[in-house]
């Protein structure tokens, strides 16, 4: 039974990514850039600079990663195959006749399965992150934990950076600084696969990647079909933002209380009231 | 005798460049970088909210230096982060800075006295950073003066250059304010220092590494005690820049350089009891500010 469930799981791991899930894994990226404001239009009139953007999408991670590593952020060019696999998908996306693949996207099994093979090319990058780190920093954790977040979840740093560039976004508000939910997963997989790395895990890695993929591919799954964007992890961290951050606004929050005829109330006593309400708020939604 | 003292002098010299920077100073200058981050107006506000990217901010101040060399001379730029023990003491700090129950931690440490410590540890560890920066540069380009200046500059200045990035990452996008506009004296005296290090790497100045270690250190760390202590923001170097600069540049520069100040003090001709510079009311302000929230919470 043990040695049948290992060889499963050892077999699985042993999956090649390159045709289909990699398809998956472009098909969704550019999807979402076509969602985009103004990206049919963009495709339109400068096919180039679309391209562009969705090799960014296809290859974020990547690039993101060799820029930290300094190596030379066009190494995925050498990888024609996929080049040309991402080129094609992004083609028939946005100029197939009678926009054939939208529609058939928007059949909601097919995103589905799509999501579902994406999330599967999350963990084969955030391993392959990790370990290509480790193969130049032996003992770096903190390297190899930011370079299998970098791989897996990278990408949407960049794109962010390049839309700053070319003048579409001004970062004005918060949506930099939060981290979007496959970022936060990415993060926390990140380290579980580093700790495996540094044998402070006593878990094989095919089970761990088995394990790991099976549940961002649940997560996912059930976020498409309840249609919420953060489900899991917020009690989690609320409560542990309030553990190692809550100190002080515990504090406030009593002085608030205690001189509460008006006089003593500075503005930063009010901001962080104001966050514990909206936090309260939040909770209240997730019960 | 005179034999005598330079030999003691060189003997100071040496063993102080030998000192280990690691627990002791590199902890003051990660301290007192903090201090200058939880400074800038929306930092505190941002450690509440988004304790990520207050962290990642705070890395930048701490690690800013190595990472530009890095990116500089194209080596891993997260080279520095594999330096687990550095990393887990700069986020200590970050911790004790912005969430320490009461703001205990931040007010022992800007308390003026034990800030002026501080203060002069950091600038021990600044002139170390210039110093193997050129070497290291000098490792890898052996004529590259300008090489080993800008490698030298970027140790020395750090965190201020890429000031842009670090904005960036707090939701702040002030293209306008730039540190190469409005170079600060930390910026400046790396700057000098680095050409004078260069110099004597490159055996044009007749002088041991080690003393001139012992004596640039002297010099920052008297220099930027007594700007901190006397709450300064101006440069001992405004003094030679105001005779220097209309030699060089013409007189526009003057007038561009009162026009920066907006509008200093005096409109005519550079004195040399020049006015500080337009930053010094800034961090005043905040400053200003800050005293009073600490009076209120008290």
């Amino acid at each position: 039974m043990g040695s049948s469930w290992d060889d499963l799981t050892l077999a699985f791991s042993h999956t090649s990514m390159f045709p289909f899930f990699d398809i998956a894994h472009y098909l969704v990226s550019v999807m979402a850039m076509k969602r985009q404001p103004g990206a049919v239009a963009v495709a339109r009139k400068n096919p180039v600079s679309s391209w562009f953007t969705a090799m960014l999408h296809c290859f974020g991670g990547g690039i993101l990663s060799c820029l930290l590593l300094a190596e030379p952020p066009l190494t995925f060019l050498t990888n024609h195959t996929n080049v040309l696999l991402a080129s094609s998908v992004w083609y028939i996306t946005f100029f197939c006749p009678c926009d054939l693949v939208s529609q058939a996207y928007s059949f909601l099994p097919v995103q589905l399965l799509a999501a579902a093979m994406k999330e599967v090319t999350r963990t084969w990058k955030i391993v392959g992150g990790v370990t290509h780190a480790n193969s130049y920093f032996k003992n770096g954790w903190i390297v190899m934990i930011a370079i299998g977040w970098a791989r897996g979840a990278g990408g949407a740093i960049l794109t962010k950076f390049e839309q700053l560039v070319k003048g579409d976004w001004k970062p004005g508000g918060d949506e930099w600084l939060k981290m979007s939910y496959p970022s936060k997963l990415t993060l926390m997989g990140s380290v579980i696969f580093t700790f495996q790395h540094t044998n402070h895990l006593a878990i094989s890695e095919h089970n761990l990647m088995f394990f790991y993929t099976v549940f961002l591919v649940t997560t996912k799954i059930t976020m498409m079909m309840t249609e919420t964007s953060s489900m899991t992890v917020a009690p989690f961290e609320d409560t542990l933002s309030r553990v190692l951050f809550g100190w002080q606004k515990q504090f406030s929050w009593c002085e608030t209380k205690a001189s509460y005829n008006g006089t003593g109330s500075s503005a930063s006593k009010s901001t962080a009231d104001a966050s514990e309400n909206v936090k309260k708020k939040h909770t209240k939604k997730t019960e | 005798m005179d034999l005598l003292s330079a030999l003691s002098l060189g003997e100071l010299a040496l063993s102080f460049s030998r000192v280990p920077l690691f627990p002791v100073f590199d902890l003051s200058y990660f301290i007192v970088s903090l201090l200058y981050l939880k400074y800038e107006p929306g930092a505190v506000e941002l450690s509440r909210r988004h304790p990520a990217a207050s962290w990642l901010c705070a890395m930048l101040h701490c690690f800013g230096s190595y990472i530009l060399a890095d990116l500089l001379l194209g080596e891993p730029v997260i080279d520095y982060f594999s330096n687990s023990s550095s990393v887990l003491l700069a986020s200590a700090v970050w911790y004790l800075t912005f969430f320490c129950p009461l703001d205990l931690f931040y007010k022992c440490v800007s308390f003026l006295p034990v800030k002026l410590v501080f203060v002069a540890m950091k600038e021990v560890v600044r002139v170390r950073k210039i110093a193997v920066g050129i070497h290291h540069a000098h490792h890898h380009y052996h004529h590259g003066w300008f090489i080993m200046i800008a490698t030298g500059w970027v140790k020395g200045s750090g965190v201020a250059l890429m000031a842009n990035f670090e904005q960036l990452l707090r939701g702040v996008w002030k293209p306008e304010t730039n540190e190469i506009l409005h170079m600060s004296f930390p910026s400046k005296a790396s700057l000098y220092g680095a050409v004078l290090f260069t110099l004597q790497q490159t055996r044009w100045l007749p002088m041991s590494r080690a003393t001139l270690i012992f004596l640039f250190t002297m010099f920052m760390v008297s220099c930027k005690v007594f700007l901190t202590a006397t709450h300064s923001h101006g440069s001992p170097f405004d003094v030679l820049e105001g005779y220097v600069c209309p030699m060089l540049f013409g007189t526009g520069w003057a007038g561009d350089h009162h026009h920066d100040n907006h509008g200093g003090l005096h409109a005519g001709g550079p004195g040399p009891q020049h006015c500080p510079p337009s930053t010094k009311s800034k961090e005043e302000l905040v400053e200003g500010s800050r005293k009073k929230k600490t009076k209120k919470a008290d």
